[in-house]
């Protein structure tokens, strides 16, 4: 019913992003393989922050029947 | 004689029974009575006898399931009570009991009593323990909510919740949070939200308000369904001062709903700051990568220099050290045997060629003696003469017979030769 949301989780993102930050301030990288984490972790930061910036809220009301059926109902700002 | 009387008039047991029992309703009726609770005893049926006492007296009771299913408490062997009651007959039994209508604690109020008791009883289960708390995510997808549909609170969890993570779905389960039955309906609706599933977190409260208004809160059920709940709960019942037993329960537990709300989900300006951080480092990190890349290249230089040099000079050391031993040790012990056997040959070859030289030179004078004394040379010395055929290489002349007329000899002196011919011979005669 309540499909899960697309794409990773923000927590497994960011704690990519925290490793990679880790690796290249120890400066242990060859110098490609620092390049390369640099870009991956600039890519991370893009899209994280690009999740932030979806301000779109989704609220839902869980309904039940006198049956015991569960139904989903979208709740608009103004139903309050 | 005789007198003609009525018959007395004779009653059934059940007659009788009846009478007692409507002379019982009709005099004393409903009573509200005080005593101490005795002998305790649940039915299966759900209805709970007992005994009310006190000092002097004791009378039978019995609760009706209806009534003491509706009961906020439980009552105990010596729990002093106010009961109010019907005063009746069991005619079954023919005793006197009191049927109960309602039952409150004296002292304590009674849902004061029932906070205390169930929290001993869930305490004592453990259902409190902090090994049973789980954490909270740090960025949830799906916040599910538990409280009523209309009013502040849910407004004003969806503006926190939009301020601080807009991009988490919100799952509203709507539920009366006060009144008869709130505590089932606030329990099914926990139930129904881990059904859903896809949700992180539970938000489970209602504003503040009285203990009754709280009371859905306090509920035994509540408290299971939190307990059994897969997701993490939050407890958000009422204001700061308020504690239900549902706030025990929960994994966690805010003051008030907004609070909640703050709780469960992060501050986007927050993560963004961080997020700005760790771009920051990347960049930090890489320029200095870069910055220190001829300086690394440098020192590496530097290094494989101080490095070859510490190289050669312990390779040096080791070559020294090498020589000196093997100058201590000799090539090997047997080499050295050899040479030592080799040397003690040497010495003893020299001795006994000594020895032996010693010993030849000795032989040699004696026979040079010997020589001297059988030596021609000092016969001739004495005026003999050598004759030898031919010239003075030729054989010694012992027989004349050995020589004919007219051959050459030659004559050896002590000092000198000379040459002469045979003239004649006189070979003597064989014997």
């Amino acid at each position: 019913m309540a499909e899960p949301p697309a794409g990773p989780r923000f927590d497994d993102t960011l704690a990519e992003l925290e490793g990679i930050v880790q690796r290249l301030e120890k400066g242990e990288l060859p110098l490609e393989d620092s390049l390369a984490a640099f870009e991956r972790g600039i890519a991370l930061v893009r899209a994280l922050a690009q999740r932030l910036s979806e301000v779109e809220q989704r609220v839902e009301v869980l309904l039940k029947s006198d049956a015991g059926k569960l139904a989903l109902q979208p709740l608009a700002d103004d139903e309050e | 004689m005789l007198r003609a009387e009525p018959a007395p008039r004779v009653l059934t047991v059940t007659q009788l029974a009846t009478l007692v029992r409507e002379a019982l309703e009709g005099g004393v009726g409903s009573v509200w009575v005080a005593g101490e609770i005795s002998n305790l005893r649940p039915a299966p049926s759900g209805h709970v006898y007992f005994t009310l006492k006190d000092e002097q007296s004791q009378l039978g009771a019995v609760m009706f399931r209806s009534v003491a299913q509706a009961l906020a408490f439980r009552p105990a062997d010596g729990m002093e009570v106010l009961i109010s009651a019907r005063v009746s007959l069991y005619p079954v039994r023919g005793a006197l009991q009191l049927y109960v209508d309602a039952i409150e604690p004296r002292g304590l109020g009674a849902l004061q009593l029932a906070f205390e008791q169930l929290k001993a009883r869930l305490g004592a289960e453990g259902l409190f323990a902090a090994a049973r708390k789980r954490p909270l995510p740090r960025f949830p997808r799906a916040v599910g909510i538990v409280t009523a549909l209309r009013g502040a609170v849910i407004h004003d969890m969806r503006t926190v919740l939009r301020a601080r993570w807009p991009a988490c779905r919100i799952v509203v389960r709507p539920v009366r949070v006060q009144g008869a039955g709130a505590g089932r309906e606030v329990a099914e609706a926990i139930e129904d939200l881990n059904r859903l599933g896809g949700l992180d977190v539970l938000i489970v409260g209602r504003g503040g308000g009285s203990l009754e208004d709280l009371w859905a809160f306090n509920e035994e059920v509540v408290a299971r369904a939190i307990a059994a709940s897969a997701v993490p709960v939050v407890s958000a019942v009422g204001h700061e001062v308020d504690f239900t037993i549902a706030d025990f329960v929960a994994d966690a537990r805010a003051p008030t709903p907004t609070a909640a709300a703050a709780l469960v989900v992060p501050d986007r300006a927050e993560v963004a700051a961080g997020l700005g951080r760790a771009e920051a480092a990347l960049r930090r990190a890489l320029a200095r990568h870069a910055r220190d890349l001829p300086l690394r290249i440098d020192d590496l230089a530097l290094r494989a220099r101080r490095g070859l040099a510490r190289r050669l000079a312990w390779e040096r050391r080791e070559l020294a050290t090498s020589a000196a031993r093997l100058g201590r040790v000799g090539p090997a012990p047997g080499l050295r045997r050899a040479r030592e056997r080799l040397a003690t040959a040497g010495t003893r070859l020299r001795f006994a060629l000594g020895i032996r030289v010693r010993q030849a030179r000795g032989a040699v004078e004696r026979a040079a003696g010997q020589l001297d004394a059988l030596s021609p040379l000092a016969c001739l010395a004495r005026g003999y003469a050598i004759v030898r055929r031919g010239d003075a290489t030729g054989p010694v002349v012992r027989d004349a017979a050995l020589l004919a007329a007219g051959d050459p000899v030659a004559l050896v002196f002590a000092r000198g030769r000379a040459r002469a011919r045979i003239d004649a011979t006189e070979p003597e005669k064989e014997p």
